[in-house]
């Protein structure tokens, strides 16, 4: 891509962005539940002067990873027992396809009965959320590993446990990652659900708080905060991925 | 000293298919020999036998007088495909083939047969970035890194066009000369047999049996032009056509014999049923 073309991508809301503030300031359209930009880097800069933000920010981003961190492991761990072992796939597989039906918010009061309103079933929601998409990823990766490059290994004289670590374990890599990527979404997707069944700090709690205060200025710089932290955690797991998956032959256009 | 002895191997699927039936082939120390035919006739599976990729149902594979059970340290291979690990540099594709060497001696060995086979300055390339000709000649790198006694070849040119394959035929026996290794490999491809094989066994189908072997006295390096060199190529034809012409037990021999009756009127029908129509008349 040449320098500067990605300025392109700015074009439209930075232009809504001027618009919008022009209408407001100028009486033709009320800012009251569509604040103009000017009014939210007010908003934004008060709550980041209270410490509030920040005590958001903080108290989503510790939930968002450690969910993540527990359904992504589990995932990942049940995904390559069940692809590497055809018996553990057929007793394991189908109870896991039959809770994947089940879709991951109807769990909610269930998991406010048994784990109580705080830490722990929200961890648990994110987590559930997480555990799907890398589960699948990786269990389908192991089993369409190429045939062809396994027995390569086992000419050149690898155990069972050198194929895993040698051959499946690097071929399912960027299946594993693109799980990843997904599976970070949806825990910024279910620490929103989590947090909008009760709490009494986050980002998902500053969303409530402006609908029943009638601020739709906290409720935007909140959205604004989910975009940029989502984007950003993203991008810092690309970027770790990039050295490993440096050997494939994609002509992805880097956006 | 390397001497590979397969006795009687006989495979048949679990499906009931048999492959080979009653196969012997010997290969002595340092010797290359061709396992010649066309497709069906279980070639590729011997080789697969051999590899310890799949189990025979009959017979025995020795190495040495040594029993061959599974793969061997001292067998190696080269597939149809040059199947590198894509994840894995040239240089560490190399290397894989010799992960049981030390450290020291393994790198030695790695930049030292990059530059026999042609690609010294490739070693941080990766696979895709070379040709499949470039490939191959990582593949055989890989396979001879270990010293292996026994070498492998599945058709390994197969898929690369005659200035490609011309060129590795002489790779090939520059690096055997040098490392001596008993070469059994796979082919379908005449020229390409007399070309590098010591004793070419034909093989026929349905299932695969030997037909015959024939050895090729052809002083090394060997002259394509030279009339010695068609008249060995010629004899080949010989023993193939006479295996399409045999009947094949336990299947319908209608085919067979319509196919040798044109043959003998030297009117090879393009009618006559496929699979034992020869593709070199």
């Amino acid at each position: 891509m040449r320098r500067g073309t990605w300025a392109v991508g700015l074009v439209i809301p930075v232009g809504l962005a001027i618009v919008w503030e022009f209408a407001v300031r100028n009486g033709l359209a009320p800012g009251r539940l569509m604040p103009p930009p000017s009014q939210l880097a007010r908003t934004a800069w008060s709550l980041a002067r209270s410490g509030e933000l920040q005590t958001h920010i903080l108290a989503t981003m510790t939930r968002v990873l450690l969910g993540f961190a527990i359904g992504a492991t589990a995932g990942t761990l049940l995904g390559m027992l069940n692809g590497a072992n055809v018996w553990a796939a057929r007793l394991l597989d189908p109870s896991i396809q039959a809770l994947r039906a089940i879709p991951s918010i109807a769990w909610v009061p269930l998991f406010i009965l048994w784990l109580g309103i705080f830490e722990t079933s929200k961890l648990t929601l994110i987590a559930l959320g997480v555990f799907f998409p890398v589960y699948l990823g990786i269990f389908s990766a192991v089993q369409s590993v190429d045939r062809k490059l396994i027995e390569v290994g086992r000419v050149f004289g690898l155990s069972r446990t050198g194929i895993a670590l040698l051959i499946t374990w690097p071929a399912v890599m960027p299946t594993w990652i693109a799980s990843l990527r997904t599976g970070l979404g949806l825990g910024f997707m279910f620490v929103v659900a989590a947090e909008l069944m009760g709490a009494s700090e986050g980002l998902g709690y500053l969303l409530l708080d402006g609908q029943q205060m009638g601020r739709a200025d906290s409720i935007l710089v909140a959205m604004i905060i989910f975009a940029l932290l989502g984007k950003a955690c993203d991008s810092v797991l690309v970027a770790l991925s990039r050295p490993v998956l440096r050997w494939q032959d994609t002509n992805r256009v880097r956006l | 000293m390397t001497r590979l002895t397969v006795r009687g191997i006989g495979k048949t699927y679990a499906d009931g298919t048999e492959a080979l039936r009653g196969v012997d082939v010997h290969a002595a120390d340092g010797e290359i020999v061709a396992i010649l035919g066309g497709s069906g006739c279980g070639k590729t599976t011997l080789l697969r036998l051999i590899a310890g990729l799949d189990e025979a149902t009959a017979g025995s594979i020795t190495v040495d007088g040594q029993p061959l059970t599974g793969t061997h340290a001292a067998v190696s291979a080269v597939f149809q495909e040059p199947r590198l690990l894509p994840w894995l540099t040239t240089g560490a594709n190399i290397a894989f083939g010799g992960r049981s060497l030390a450290k020291a001696e393994r790198e030695a060995r790695v930049d030292s047969l990059l530059h026999r086979v042609g690609l010294g300055g490739y070693a941080a390339r990766w696979p895709r970035e070379l040709s499949g000709g470039q490939q191959q000649r990582i593949a055989i790198a890989r396979a001879l890194i270990g010293h292996p006694g026994v070498l492998l070849l599945d058709e390994p040119f197969s898929a690369l066009d005659p200035f490609t394959r011309a060129s590795l035929h002489e790779l090939l026996l520059d690096l055997w000369r040098e490392l001596r290794p008993t070469v059994l490999m796979v082919t379908h491809d005449i020229e390409e047999a007399v070309v590098l094989a010591d004793r070419i066994v034909v093989m026929r189908p349905h299932p695969g049996r030997v037909q015959e072997t024939l050895s090729v006295d052809l002083p090394r390096p060997r002259d394509r032009l030279a009339p010695a060199f068609d008249l060995t190529k010629r004899n080949v034809l010989r023993a193939i056509n006479r295996s399409l012409a045999a009947p094949s037990p336990g299947t319908t021999t209608a085919a067979a014999r319509a196919t040798a009756d044109a043959r003998r009127h030297g009117t090879e029908s393009r009618a006559a049923p496929g699979p034992v129509t020869s593709p070199w008349v």
